[in-house]
């Protein structure tokens, strides 16, 4: 059996082109990502054969999107050359302050017309609030966003959970009204609200990026700030604003959990900032600024997700879920590295 | 034979999906499988009670789908869906937090699968499932009353403190309010001063402990909503001088709660003085029954409970055997 693939050479004779150079090529390519995602489906289907089925598709999707909201928060903080690890802090506060305006049971707005806008408003105002404290931290004190934004994640977890001791006799707030699940569980035109939600943020994310003023800002801040400062490009302002975009997008985020686990737990979201730092880098944002593209971050989240279904439906243990990904986050990271230095050495 | 791209394609295609038939049809021919979520193996009341379920699955032929979510109620729900798209015959599963697991009952009810909830029941809803709890308020306070007593009978009053679970956990509740209806009836000998949160995590209830013992440097009276806690407080009871055995000056009245190898093996030593025992055995029992009723399409209650016990320094004779931490104490330590 013979696969007879052709390129033309420089003399104009064909020559199959070295596998190592498709390899380079392919690794270097904007859907070398998407690429692996359907390579692991279709390695993985012969053992988990309801991974091609629509019910899990459609899991995947909704499982996918509140990552996918954090994630392209991050992806905007790491254009930059920074981290914003208060990301998991921001969902619990906002899902917790959230509930507690729209419960039923002694919530502020509970009862009332005005409860679920209320709630939403509350959440998104608490991730500005914390974005804008990473950010203001970050652009008046000096101070490098991995200690700010891992001080505010602690903090804010904690404040969370004592928050809640104040709205409900148990650990988590509940009694939300329905029409606050339904952002979770409905739909307009067949597509499920929250994907809605979530490509909406995705297509003005991708747009800002890639076709504004301020996008080309975020890039120039992460490549080489001083350049930038000296080209004339408001680094402070980019870099603040980019901390409140992760800490809105946080507070969307968790909205979407709130919706669908119809409760405001202090805990929610605690455990995933591996799973969106590593979606982030899986997609090929460069951990040392100045590359990046929503559209890679949804590859990335797309690929965890995949990993994390299909290492679920084959019952696989947490923990043997846990190496798998951080395997995979560290070769994304390995990668990275690779990538820059070939791309200096060039 | 030439081969092009297309055609190798193609063919890759149709192997995948006929090795993936094959897995289904072998599946559909093959036994029933059973979903066991729980969200952590944070003692050894999980890890026997998953161990226990786990056998005896696999002794009446089920297959199991095992994952544990780490106290993340998303994931958790996660797994449940996922569960449900591998169409599971029936779900055991233990949540973190009552009512985020409502949603995990309402996918399942759509489903139409059976989930029963392993000693920690869901918060109230309109969803069905079924959970097996023990009947914690009743345990608890029963050892608690026996703790009273040994220290009404010390003829002096003591400084109480409890160890309260994690609030979104409705066993910590009864625990608690178990504790406290049997300390109100002794207001001569009781006196509680530290209620101490622990959110089931042993750093905290150290720390917790540790805080309330410099507070409150007379505390003489102890109750820790589960035994998972008891080498942390042995710890803080040892560094505040107060680690004595029964009848020995300065011995801190000690109560526990689930049965654990290391409260009988305190207790024998003469170091606690009472604990609130779960029947595990039981437990594991009607969490099995229910589940397969329920797939039979039997009719089974909402919750059923296992009415445990409570051990005490004067009935341990009689009573060991029937506690699950004396069995599995007694495998590691035979003759």
């Amino acid at each position: 059996m013979t696969i007879t693939p052709v390129a033309e050479t420089a003399t104009g004779a064909t020559q199959p082109p070295s596998v190592l150079r498709r390899l380079g090529r392919l690794m270097l390519s904007e859907y070398f990502v998407l690429v692996l995602c359907v390579a692991y489906v279709l390695a993985i289907a012969p053992f988990v054969p309801e991974i091609l089925s629509w019910e899990v598709a459609s899991n995947i999707l909704s499982d996918m999107m509140p990552l996918l909201v954090v994630a392209i928060g991050q992806t905007f903080v790491l254009i930059i050359a920074g981290i914003d690890l208060s990301v998991t802090a921001i969902v619990s506060m906002s899902a917790v302050v959230g509930a507690s305006v729209m419960t039923g049971t002694g919530g502020y707005l509970g009862d009332t017309a005005f409860a679920v806008p209320g709630a939403v408003l509350a959440m998104l105002f608490t991730g500005l609030v914390i974005g804008a404290i990473n950010g203001f931290s970050v652009i008046r004190l000096n101070m490098p966003s991995f200690i700010v934004t891992l001080a505010t994640r602690m903090f804010f977890a904690g404040a969370a959970v004592w928050y809640v001791t104040f709205h409900s006799t148990s650990s988590s707030i509940a009694n939300l009204p329905e029409s606050f699940a339904e952002f979770a569980t409905g739909h307009l035109f067949g597509i499920p609200l929250t994907v809605i939600a979530a490509g909406l943020i995705a297509v003005v994310a991708h747009v800002v990026l890639s076709r504004t003023r301020f996008g080309r800002a975020v890039y120039a801040v992460g490549a080489n700030p001083r350049a930038a400062r000296v080209s004339g490009i408001p680094v402070e302002r980019t870099i603040l604003f980019c901390f409140l975009i992760s800490g809105v997008c946080a507070s969307v985020a968790a909205t979407i959990y709130v919706s669908r686990m119809q409760t405001g737990s202090p805990i929610v979201g605690e455990n995933i900032l591996l799973d969106v730092i590593g979606a982030v880098v899986i997609g090929g944002t460069s951990l040392f600024g100045g590359k990046g593209k929503i559209v890679w971050t949804v590859f990335g989240v797309l690929f965890l997700l995949l990993l994390d279904t299909s290492m679920k439906l084959l019952g696989a243990s947490l923990f043997a879920i846990y190496i798998i990904k951080g395997g995979v986050i560290l070769l994304a990271a390995l990668v990275d590295v690779a990538r820059n230095r070939w791309l200096v050495g060039r | 034979m030439a081969l092009n791209r297309r055609d190798f394609t193609l063919a890759s295609l149709a192997a995948i999906a006929a090795s993936s038939g094959l897995t289904l049809a072998v599946k559909a021919q093959g036994t029933k499988t059973i979903a066991v979520l729980f969200d952590g193996l944070y003692s050894e009341f999980w890890v026997a009670g998953i161990q226990i379920i786990r056998d005896e699955l696999k002794k009446r032929g089920y297959e199991i789908m095992e994952a544990i979510s780490d106290q993340d109620d998303n994931k958790q729900f996660e797994q449940v869906r996922a569960a449900i798209a591998r169409k599971v015959d029936g779900i055991i599963i233990v949540q973190t937090d009552s009512n985020a697991v409502i949603p995990a009952i309402k996918a399942a009810n759509a489903a139409n699968i059976p989930m029963v909830h392993f000693n920690r029941p869901p918060a109230q809803s309109d969803a069905f499932s079924v959970a097996i709890q023990a009947d914690n308020q009743k345990i608890a306070r029963e050892a608690v009353d026996y703790a009273c007593t040994v220290a009404q009978k010390s003829g002096k009053k003591h400084q109480a403190a409890i160890l309260i679970g994690d609030l979104g956990d409705p066993n910590a509740i009864q625990r608690r309010d178990g504790f406290q209806e049997a300390v109100d009836k002794y207001p001569d000998a009781i006196e509680v001063v530290a209620k101490i949160p622990t959110e089931w995590n042993a750093d905290t209830a150290f720390a917790g402990l540790t805080n309330a013992l410099q507070a409150n440097p007379d505390i003489s009276f102890l109750f820790t909503s589960s035994d998972f806690l008891l080498p942390q407080i042995q710890q803080a009871l040892k560094t505040a001088d107060k680690w004595h055995k029964v009848g020995e000056d300065g011995h801190v009245i000690l109560t526990g709660f689930d049965g654990f190898p290391d409260a009988y093996a305190l207790m024998k030593d003469g170091y606690m003085d009472a604990c609130g025992v779960q029947n595990l055995f039981f437990e594991t029992q009607l969490a099995i029954q229910a589940i397969l009723d329920l797939g039979e399409g039997k009719k089974v209650e909402k919750l059923l409970l296992d009415p445990g016990f409570a051990i005490t320094q004067a009935n341990m004779n009689e009573k060991a055997s029937e506690m699950w931490g004396y069995v599995l104490w007694k495998e590691k330590n035979p003759g």
